[in-house]
């Protein structure tokens, strides 16, 4: 339904974006991912037509939208800076799209469905105000309401819950699916906040320096990350990454030999290596799987889970444990962890400027 | 130490006063001489029979100078300056801003260097022409050199307004199904609104002040205040007292302007339009 084929787009000396390939399908929820300065924002303004890619072909429903006015590509875009007229009302935001040549709908008609979007996004009392007179989360979800009031052929959204409070963007991250609208067209979601893109995303894309790194569902992309900066870009508390040596035997050796792993995956034998293990995925009391032992260096409750830093000779591995496992542990009491082989990622080490690539899996 | 204080107090309100009075003397001299008669013009400073006669005569068009009629030549050509260069001038203050093509800069500077060249240099060729072209002496003739003054003025300013003006606000718009025109006149130019009564005024000021193009370019039929106000002031004996009171009267309209402008001068510009 979108396809991007080789944009590059560059302003003066900095390269926004990199030959950035991208497909996203028909009707599908796909969440682009990626720190500030990655290119989020400029392919969004590129799909729009708001920005011309110096190279690289736009396609929507499979037309190339070279010479496309933005305003003919029947796309609805939420900005990050909201971009809401200032000199009007929220109503008159609102409306603006079904008062425009190109989407016009009857006065009264218009007004309905204004009223049951701003219902909707929880703004239908603010209607009369201006702009001005908005808190930012106000003005963030008229801004959201504006691309909704319209039919499109995609919705693209940049980071349209970021300046929620924390209770309502959960709610709104909830509900935001669930809308007719949003299920029944294509969107392309722009966001850093990697919960917001597992929680949201049909599929996910990660971006990063103007390229595509990684696309794919939530499950591919935790159990098979790309490189180390997915594979840290996803799950909090992080991932935990140990750097070491493929030994003669194909089992992995920790650089001060205090550990000591099984893989599964294959490697030449004294390759420098990155093991990844998920905080979750190391047990405490767990039956079964790899021992290892440490001491406790700190903990740190988070609710009902808490999360254990064990000292492994020279390195920390972090782990989430229910309470009742971790009752009575105190700093530098001895343990006994449990990893299974299977849940070891295994990555190249990382080099300036490049990530460790994942070199296998269970 | 409070005394030091307040002596520099006093010092700087004597300054102030000092400063009043030298910048509102002539301005307050011109207003005594508009009131005297003929007779007493040259005979007395600050004690004399205050009359209207003055402006009876300048308005009443008395002495053969058509003082009334220059007035409203001032205004045609004036207002009619400015409405041209608005016309012309807000979509290309707004191109320049939004777009950078081949040459754009040039233009710019261009339209610019024709502020800074005194009008002197251009005033004889320019006079050459308008006297083939037939534009000698006619609104149309002035409406059009008066340009020269209030274009670049309009452009600079406005080209910063829409510079300052984020371009998210017309891109919305256009995803909103708006042209590039329909986003120019209802986003893009009503939130320069505040700027385009500024400049309106400062270029209305100018237009209405400049004295060298109505001099060698009008003779009667086009000829201006300023212009016209000098006339009182030749024949066989000058009448001080009809060219202070037309210089007075001539000093109504911008003031008048400027009062009523005022509160959209200081309008905020793009209030709320993006997050801060």
């Amino acid at each position: 339904m979108i396809g991007l084929r080789g944009i590059t787009k560059s302003y003066g000396k900095t390269t926004a974006l990199d030959g950035l390939e991208l497909d996203v399908r028909k009707g599908e929820f796909f969440c682009l991912l990626g720190p500030s300065g990655a290119g989020k924002t400029t392919t969004h303004k590129t799909v729009a037509g708001l920005e011309r890619p110096d190279s690289g072909t736009v396609l929507l429903d499979g037309e190339d939208m070279a010479g496309v006015e933005p305003y003919d590509r029947g796309v609805a875009m939420c900005f990050e800076s909201y971009a809401l007229y200032p000199h009007r009302s929220a109503y008159d935001n609102l409306v603006s799209p079904l008062r425009s040549p190109r989407h016009r709908l009857p006065a009264a008609e218009a007004r309905d469905r204004v009223g049951a979007i701003a219902e909707l996004l929880g703004i239908g009392g603010l209607l009369e105000r201006q702009v001005g007179q908005l808190s930012n989360g106000q003005r963030q979800r008229v801004a959201l309401g504006r691309v909704l009031v319209r039919p499109a052929r995609a919705f693209l959204l940049d980071e349209p819950l970021s300046h929620l409070d924390a209770k309502l963007r959960q709610q709104m991250r909830a509900e935001l699916k669930a809308i007719g609208a949003v299920r029944r067209t294509t969107t392309l979601y722009v966001t850093h906040d990697s919960v917001e893109a597992l929680a949201l995303g049909d599929r996910i894309g990660v971006i990063r320096d103007g390229r595509i790194v990684q696309t794919g569902t939530r499950e591919e992309i935790w159990y098979r990350p790309h490189d180390t900066e997915v594979a840290r870009a996803f799950g909090r508390p992080r991932i935990n990454l140990l750097p070491g040596t493929v030994a003669e035997d194909g089992s992995f050796r920790s650089a001060d030999g205090k550990v000591e792993l099984p893989l599964a995956a294959r490697a030449r034998p004294g390759t420098d290596v990155l093991v990844g293990v998920r905080p979750r995925d190391v047990a405490l009391k767990g039956a079964g799987g790899h021992e290892l032992t440490g001491t406790v260096y700190v903990t740190e409750v988070l609710g009902r889970s808490v999360e254990v830093t064990v000292r492994l000779g020279g390195q920390h591995l972090s782990l989430v444990a229910p309470r009742g496992d971790t009752a009575g542990l105190r700093p530098d009491d001895p343990v006994r962890l449990t990893v299974r082989p299977e849940n070891l990622l295994l990555f190249e080490a990382d080099r300036p400027g490049r990530p460790g690539r994942l070199i296998g899996t269970r | 130490m409070t005394l030091r204080k307040r002596l520099s107090g006093w010092l700087a309100d004597a300054a102030l006063i000092l400063y009043f009075v030298f910048a509102l003397f002539p301005i307050a001299w011109m207003v005594i001489l508009s009131l005297k008669s003929a007779n007493q013009l040259f005979s007395t400073y600050f004690s004399f029979t205050p009359t209207l006669g003055a402006y009876r005569t300048v308005l009443g068009d008395s002495e053969g100078i058509p003082f009334v009629r220059f007035f409203v030549n001032s205004l045609v050509v004036s207002v009619g300056a400015v409405l041209l260069s608005l016309a012309v001038g807000l979509p290309a203050a707004y191109a320049s801003a939004r777009w950078r093509f081949k040459g754009s800069e040039n233009l710019m500077f261009t339209l610019l260097s024709f502020r800074f060249a005194p009008e002197l240099t251009v005033i004889i060729p320019l006079f050459v022409l308008y006297q083939k072209l037939g534009l000698f002496d006619t609104y149309v003739g002035m409406i059009w050199v008066l340009q020269l003054v209030t274009l670049p003025l309009i452009v600079w300013i406005m080209r910063s307004y829409f510079a300052d003006l984020t371009p998210e606000l017309e891109q919305a718009a256009l995803l909103d199904g708006y042209t590039r025109k329909q986003a120019f006149f209802k986003v893009a130019l009503p939130l320069v609104k505040p700027g385009v009564a500024a400049v309106s005024l400062l270029a209305f000021i100018f237009a209405w002040n400049n004295f060298v193009f109505p001099l060698i370019l009008t003779s009667s039929e086009a000829q201006t205040v300023t212009v016209g106000a000098l006339s009182f002031l030749g024949g066989d004996r000058p009448r001080y007292n009809l060219t202070a009171a037309a210089a007075l009267v001539s000093v109504v309209p911008p003031l008048l302007l400027a009062l009523t402008i005022q509160r959209y001068l200081v309008r905020g510009l793009s209030f709320g339009a993006v997050k801060s």
